[in-house]
């Protein structure tokens, strides 16, 4: 049955991809929530939240609330908050509540910049949708609304656009700043993790972008047409223990479960990537696809590949063993966590 | 910036309950996401959620019907024994929404759930969310749709957090929920069910011994029944103690259906008020009930510890085994001094809040969910009690007594002091 889960846990959904982008620049953050939501994205999705204090907030909307809409109460709370806390900006993440009742988002936004002064940002996430689909909406709305002005470029100055916990299992900004000088990547500037607001308004000043996810590459594109900044395709964020582990079985018949970018990156590592094919539950683009990769749209895309292919070994996150056992695999399995399903970090 | 927002015991009875500031009514502001909440915004991320808490009818199993946001912190706990193979999700996409059609594939992902499992399971749980609380889904017929079609019982869990501060929340429906397959039986004069928690009393409570003394025969409760044919004899009741108002609606409903009549109580702090409690209890059931012994051991462990630390001050939050305010009281009452609480003022708790105000004045009450308590600044106390606490005073000693048995009566007190003395010590 499509979208039945027997095996896994439902993944991580785009209100906490959009949050996650947001997360570290210093707005107002506002779940258009019952409280659930906003539970589940600080609780599960965010990791940051346990150490770093951020204006997230739930709307705690109530059945009248979505019956009446009541969009005036809510520009009045976020109006209140703003004057206790102030804030650069105030992120309305919709959920399914509001998609259901169809909330005017733009509308929101248009009120709570003019009652706030601020830039206010309200983004259709679905609840329905996965993490990747937020983060993409909320990338590209991140340049959109704050890279408006061209500064010249600084030579050599690189940033990595796609970097969030959920993509990449990390939550420290330090430890992806490590990997990525071990990469060569040297004062690379991540956005969203580790820098500020300020970095995204300057950021033509970068000379190349670099694009760690697909659901980052409408945000590139966008700053590559708007500044002139090319960018490539990289992801330095691989545990290096799974890629030594994983090199062990060059030239065998592979599956790789992972985000794409991650998946093709780690492709590469092993070599021999006619043997390897590599699958993902999430966005996939096809640019960067090779002929055999899969597309997964649930558990049955995932129990029939795997039974009807002889994979040597599967490299994915531990959640999926017990499907892929129930599909007959029993043959070799390293353990490469993606945050997106199980909510597993590596620091 | 503005600072914390708080008010005394004594500023906030002095205004009234009608004259509570917006910032301590939860629905007038946005509701603050901290660590501190998160028992409020995800009930199902500590304790019992109603995802969780529908599972307590032994043997069952949940299918989750809604998008998949919903059911994303359900890694949290699905792979842990006890839950192993007991979650499925039906997850919804936006023609689902718009048309309804999952409510037509419900049916079938219980066959499929039934075709995976081994052995067949007591009940099939079906948990739904806000999404069909706004399309106004009649679960009610599907369940019955589900029973007929594959011989097994089928109740709908409503996870509606649009409605957790309507008078029947969903975690007071999710207790109906779990009771709701008992069927009438010969109700036998000693039995007796305690209800109300998810996971039983501490062993040694001595609300057991008190009732075997007074002739009940077997106290049964939800949570220590480990088997369907367990879970059944819950209907012999001659009677049901409740000790949680949130239960309050499941032991109406069990009045109604069963015959089976309730006596409630609260699980409180004050050694005078347990016994006053137990008093009434006893002539409630015609019986006599001597907790003395309990309650000079209760109150010489209060004693032990106020000789041995003095009048130390506590902060005290509200995600713990009881009613943060009646805790605070209990201490103020004791001679400690309380600084602070973290609290959510309701109808029943304002009445201790009264009795605190003349105690303690200036005790200081905070609301965890206002969003100026992203400003807030560490008060000076010596030791905390609450898990929200833990949150704000991380470099202080304190416990989160948030454990999953629960502490109830002389008992509790006695393990509370226990507990405090262990991290002071």
């Amino acid at each position: 049955m499509k979208k039945f889960l027997k095996y896994m846990s439902p993944f991580a959904p785009d209100q906490s991809g959009a949050c996650g982008v947001f997360y570290e620049l210093g707005g107002l953050i506002v779940i258009c929530d019952a409280g659930g939501c906003a539970g589940n994205i600080c609780g599960f999705d965010e990791p940051r939240w346990f150490d770093k204090k951020s204006a997230v907030f739930s709307a705690g909307l109530r059945d009248m609330d979505a019956i009446m809409g009541r969009d005036d109460k809510l520009i009045e709370k976020l109006s209140t908050a703003y004057e206790q806390l102030g804030g650069n900006f105030a992120l309305i993440v919709s959920t399914p509540v509001p998609a259901i009742i169809a909330t005017d988002l733009r509308s929101l936004e248009i009120m709570g910049e003019k009652k706030l002064g601020i830039p206010c940002i309200a983004l259709d996430s679905t609840g329905t949708n996965y993490y990747d689909s937020g983060e993409e909406k909320a990338w590209l709305r991140l340049f959109e609304t704050f890279a408006k002005e061209s500064f010249e470029k600084i030579e050599k100055k690189t940033a990595i656009i796609g970097a969030t916990p959920i993509e990449t299992g990390f939550k420290n900004a330090d430890s992806l700043k490590k990997m990525s000088e071990e990469c060569g990547l040297h004062n690379v500037t991540i956005y969203s993790m580790g820098s500020t607001l300020e970095d995204v308004k300057k950021a033509s000043e970068c000379e190349k972008n670099i694009v760690i996810s697909p659901a980052g590459l409408k945000a590139a594109n966008f700053l590559k047409n708007k500044f002139g900044i090319p960018y490539e395709i990289s992801y330095p964020f691989i545990p290096k223990d799974i890629v030594e582990e994983a090199k062990k079985y060059s030239g065998k018949n592979i599956l790789i479960i992972h985000s794409q970018f991650a998946a093709n990156e780690l492709r590469k590592e092993i070599g021999c990537i006619e043997k390897i094919k590599c699958a993902t539950f999430f966005l996939q683009d096809r640019d960067y696809s090779l002929p055999g990769d899969i597309k997964l749209n649930g558990e049955d895309d995932l129990f029939e590949s795997v039974k009807n292919q002889n994979f040597d070994l599967i490299i994915a996150d531990s959640d999926t063993l017990p499907l892929l056992k129930a599909a007959g695999f029993d043959k070799d399995f390293i353990d490469y966590p993606e945050f997106a399903l199980s909510g597993r970090i590596f620091d | 910036m503005s600072k914390a927002f708080y008010q005394t015991a004594k500023e906030i009875i002095q205004n009234g309950y009608d004259s509570l500031t917006a910032e301590q009514v939860s629905n007038k502001h946005l509701i603050y996401s901290s660590p501190a909440t998160l028992s409020f915004n995800s009930p199902g991320a500590k304790g019992y959620g109603v995802k969780r808490a529908g599972l307590a009818v032994p043997e069952s199993v949940m299918l989750l019907v809604s998008p998949s946001c919903c059911g994303r912190n359900t890694s949290l706990f699905k792979s842990s024994p006890e839950y192993k193979s007991r979650f499925f999700f039906q997850l919804l996409d936006d023609t689902d929404i718009v048309t309804g059609r999952h409510l037509m594939k419900i049916n079938d992902a219980c066959g499929e759930i039934l075709s995976s499992l081994e052995k067949r399971p007591s009940a099939i749980m079906i948990c739904i969310t806000c999404v069909d609380a706004l399309l106004g889904t009649d679960m009610e017929r599907i369940c019955r749709k589900v029973t007929e079609t594959h011989s097994i019982p089928c109740v709908a869990c409503y996870m509606y957090a649009l409605t957790r501060e309507k008078r029947l929340s969903p975690m007071a429906y999710v207790r109906t929920s779990v009771y709701s397959l008992l069927e009438k039986q010969k109700r036998e004069s000693k039995d007796m069910n305690i209800m109300g928690f998810f996971s039983p009393l501490n062993d040694r409570s001595e609300i057991y011994p008190l009732l075997k003394n007074a002739g009940i025969e077997n106290i049964r409760e939800l949570a220590r029944c480990k088997k369907f044919e367990d879970y059944k004899e819950l209907s012999k009741a001659n009677f049901n103690l409740l000790l949680n108002p949130e239960a309050r609606h499941a032991a109406q409903d069990m009045q109604k259906r069963l015959n089976i009549p309730f006596i409630e109580m609260l699980r409180l702090y004050r050694i005078d008020k347990i016994h006053n409690q137990y008093m009434l209890l006893g002539n409630a059931l015609g019986i006599n009930i001597d907790d003395r012994k309990y309650y000079e051991e209760a109150e010489k462990r209060i004693a032990d510890f106020k000789n041995k630390y003095g009048e130390i001050r506590f902060a005290v939050g509200e995600i713990l085994n009881g009613d943060a305010i009646e805790i605070a009281l209990m201490l103020a009452k004791e001679g400690f001094r309380v600084e602070c609480v973290f609290a959510t003022i309701g109808e029943l708790n304002y009445r201790f809040l009264k009795t605190l105000s003349e105690v303690s004045p200036e005790t200081k009450i905070y609301s965890n969910l206002s969003p100026t308590m992203l400003n807030y600044e560490k008060d000076d106390i010596d030791c905390y009690i609450g898990s929200d606490c833990l949150y704000y005073f991380p470099d202080k000693p304190g416990i989160e007594w948030c454990e999953e048995t629960e502490p109830f009566g002389y008992r509790g007190v006695i393990d509370l002091f226990d507990a405090l003395d262990k991290v002071l010590r």
